[in-house]
């Protein structure tokens, strides 16, 4: 009898050290924890590996442990599906760090932002950021996040020299771009640099064509959300797959095997004509030979339409930090976020890499030069010429958008089935943020 | 009180709490789960939807034809080759423990960092593999790019780790068979390939079922391989069921990949359960 009692015991005792386990980590309440103690105060933020790496991010963190008296320890997960894993399994275990970083847009949508992010409507400093981006990162009136780093422009960065050498002009047209790309080829010249062994690359031609969508049929994401419209059933949408099927001749030869990483070098060092990117890759060039005139010798220009007259560039806001609504340090967290859109930040920031792009903090002057790539972009916006892209005014965006454009590009499917599949894609993440469709 | 029984079946409470608590509980959960859109926190019942979408999905039928083209394959290679090389690390050769560990080592390296060794050694313009064959003045071959081949490229890449298992198998298997049944064929004038046909293979055969048994599983659920060499790519060229199911949960669709593994659950049982009573019955004492 008495063993009987023991083991019992012993298995009540295993049962509840196994539950314990599993129950630490939840949010203990907020406490207020004011910002006047001595003792330097501390932040966690959680930032995925590409991002990890912009120098102008580490530099405000820098900045702000010293202005701030905080101590932040920059915690890094994987880029791409496997970090939305991690920020997913963080955020539903309330395992997750005082400040994360991820996507603004569409994808801020599917994570239920209400349940573990602070709403920052209220505070001033919000006032600063960019009505557009804004509207980026909020779900239903309540905005959450600030612009981690500059906006960007998603569009074409083509190679100078090559353009003069074989006496080209920025096309004004698909099919005057498609020209260059045949005169290009036929030189022997790689036309069209493909960097699909990171999947997500091979999107551009089709995310980058938004402008040209988006003043074609304005009310495309409105009535894409309702359900009414398919990108299959859509000429003006379906033509964005269709320019990113036109691409597949022009690749280099390993376009499939290639990373971004290799093509970044690649194009900076003169390799190919044309590579569909976002001007982010520009620092990450820079960074590589630490020459301006190599960079310099890119330009940016934007996906053209069908018609000469309609040129616009799509723009591609950046991924936004978020404040953990279920942290002890609500106020260093307010004030982290306060400080990093400031204007010594923003400074300190253009101080350690050139901008990609603007900022989406309102009357924010780039006090340095920047890319010439970067003035092309301006450009575009200077004239009024731009659209955000879609997945920021539209909720829905299928996650499996990279594996079809790169099935589409590398010659699997035609454009038709490519957008029915999207379609289909598209079905299942409405389904998931309970949309009727 | 019986003999049989010194040990209170209390005893078996500490083995029988975790099994609950970590394997049936959630296997329950997840046959409830997969009938419903879920996000963690809340969830709506819709019945059998999540498995309409996975069968009117094109990309689980091309991902279940490319399981099973891997799970044979790889199981069908491993076995040939696994029965040769042990046959000959049995044979008295001098050099015996040295090649068995060289057999074995890829074995010990992980998945993974495969993955990423093969991959950069099957690159098109850059990789070993290609520089050797155009140094031999062939073309080379777009391993992992091309949508073709690049299943059967993962499938080798399988192969060459996986052996080494297989052969340590096999060579236990046929270090237990009796040397007097090689005696007695001898004296009775059987030929090498004779001895091999009619002694080796018959009495290898829980090995041999050991082997495809494990192999042929291991196949069916393989994941991690191509996931760090092609993820799935080129497009969906080298999908396999557990990369979709991935894929859906990495994308948030929990209810849709959890019905996803459920399918993957009874699609395995249903081939597994077979084939191992299928290969018992054939067994010979």
């Amino acid at each position: 009898m008495k063993k009987k009692v023991v083991s019992v015991l012993l298995s009540v005792l295993m049962i509840t050290g196994l539950t314990a386990g599993c129950g630490g980590g939840t949010g203990e309440g907020e406490s207020t924890d004011g910002g006047t103690s001595e003792e330097p105060r501390e932040l966690s933020l959680l930032v995925d590996t590409t991002n990890a790496a912009n120098e102008g991010f580490l530099a405000i963190v820098d900045l702000a442990e010293e202005e701030l008296n905080m101590t932040i320890n920059v915690e890094t997960r994987p880029a791409g599906t496997e970090g939305d894993n991690v920020v997913k399994t963080r955020l539903a275990s309330g395992d997750m760090a005082d400040l994360c970083v991820y996507n603004s847009g569409a994808l801020l949508n599917a994570i239920n932002p209400s349940e573990y992010f602070i709403d920052l409507s209220d505070q001033e400093f919000m006032d600063r950021v960019d009505d557009l981006y804004k509207e980026a990162v909020s779900v239903d009136e309540a905005v959450y996040g600030i612009p981690f780093a500059t906006s960007r422009g998603e569009a074409v960065l083509y190679n100078k020299e090559m353009y003069e050498k074989y006496g080209l002009e920025i096309p004004k047209t698909w099919d005057e771009f498609l020209a260059n790309c045949d005169v290009l080829q036929e030189a022997g010249e790689t036309a069209v640099l493909g960097t699909f062994a990171d999947a997500w690359t091979a999107q551009i031609v089709f995310l980058g064509d938004a402008y040209n969508l988006l003043t074609a049929v304005p009310d495309f994401p409105e009535k894409f959300d309702a359900g009414e419209m398919k990108w299959a059933s859509t000429p003006e949408g379906l033509r964005s797959f269709e320019k990113l099927g036109d691409t597949t001749p022009y690749y280099n030869e390993d376009y499939l095997s290639m990373t971004y990483d290799e093509g970044c070098d690649v194009m900076v060092s003169g390799g190919a004509g044309h590579w569909f990117a976002m001007s982010n890759a520009l620092s990450a060039m820079y960074t590589l030979y630490e020459d301006m005139d190599m960079v310099n010798n890119l330009g940016m220009f934007a996906i053209p339409g069908d018609d000469a007259d309609v040129n616009g560039i799509t723009m591609w806001y950046p991924v936004a930090i978020y404040g953990n609504k279920n942290s002890e340090n609500q106020d260093a967290i307010l004030d982290f976020m306060e400080f990093y859109i400031s204007e010594e930040a923003l400074d300190a920031y253009c101080g350690a890499t050139l901008p990609d792009g603007p900022f989406c903090v309102k009357d924010y002057e780039i006090p340095v030069e920047a890319y010439a790539a970067v003035s092309d972009i301006q450009a575009y916006i200077d004239a009024g010429n731009y659209e955000p892209a879609l997945e920021y005014i539209s909720q829905v965006k299928g996650a499996d958008c990279p594996a079809i454009c790169q099935e589409l590009a590398s010659g699997q499917t035609t454009a038709e089935e490519a957008a029915a599949k999207y379609d289909d894609d598209c079905a299942k993440a409405a389904t998931q943020l309970g949309l009727d469709w | 009180m019986n003999r049989k029984r010194i040990y209170s079946n209390w005893f078996m409470v500490p083995a029988m709490v975790i099994f609950t608590i970590f394997f049936l509980v959630p296997t329950a959960i997840s046959f409830f789960f997969s009938l419903t859109v879920w996000n963690f926190d809340s969830f709506t019942f819709c019945g059998l939807d999540n498995y309409m979408t996975f069968f009117s999905d094109e990309a689980l039928y091309n991902s279940i034809v490319n399981t099973l083209i891997y799970a044979v394959l790889t199981c069908v290679l491993k076995l040939v080759l696994a029965f040769f090389i042990a046959v000959f690390l049995n044979s008295k050769i001098k050099t015996k423990n040295f090649l068995r560990s060289v057999v074995f080592f890829p074995n010990l390296i992980s998945t993974v960092a495969v993955g990423i060794t093969f991959s950069a050694l099957m690159h098109p313009t850059k990789g070993l593999f290609n520089k050797v064959i155009e140094a031999l003045g062939g073309a080379g071959i777009d391993w992992l790019g091309n949508t073709d081949i690049a299943l059967y490229s993962v499938i080798l890449t399988d192969v060459w780790k996986g052996v080494g298992v297989a052969t340590v198998i096999f060579i236990a298997g046929m270090q237990s068979i009796d040397k007097t049944y090689y005696e007695a064929a001898s004296i009775d004038g059987a030929t090498g390939w004779q001895s091999l046909k009619s002694i080796t293979v018959p009495l290898s055969r829980p090995a041999m079922n050991s082997v495809i048994i494990l192999s042929f599983i291991g196949g069916l659920r393989t994941f991690d391989l191509i996931w760090a060499m092609t993820g799935g790519g080129p497009g969906y060229a080298t999908e396999v069921m557990a990369s979709t199911v991935y894929k859906q949960y990495a994308a948030g669709y929990y209810g849709l990949s959890t019905a996803g593994n459920v399918i993957m659950f009874v699609l395995i049982a249903l081939l597994a359960f077979p084939l191992q009573k299928f290969l018992l019955s054939k067994e010979v004492d």
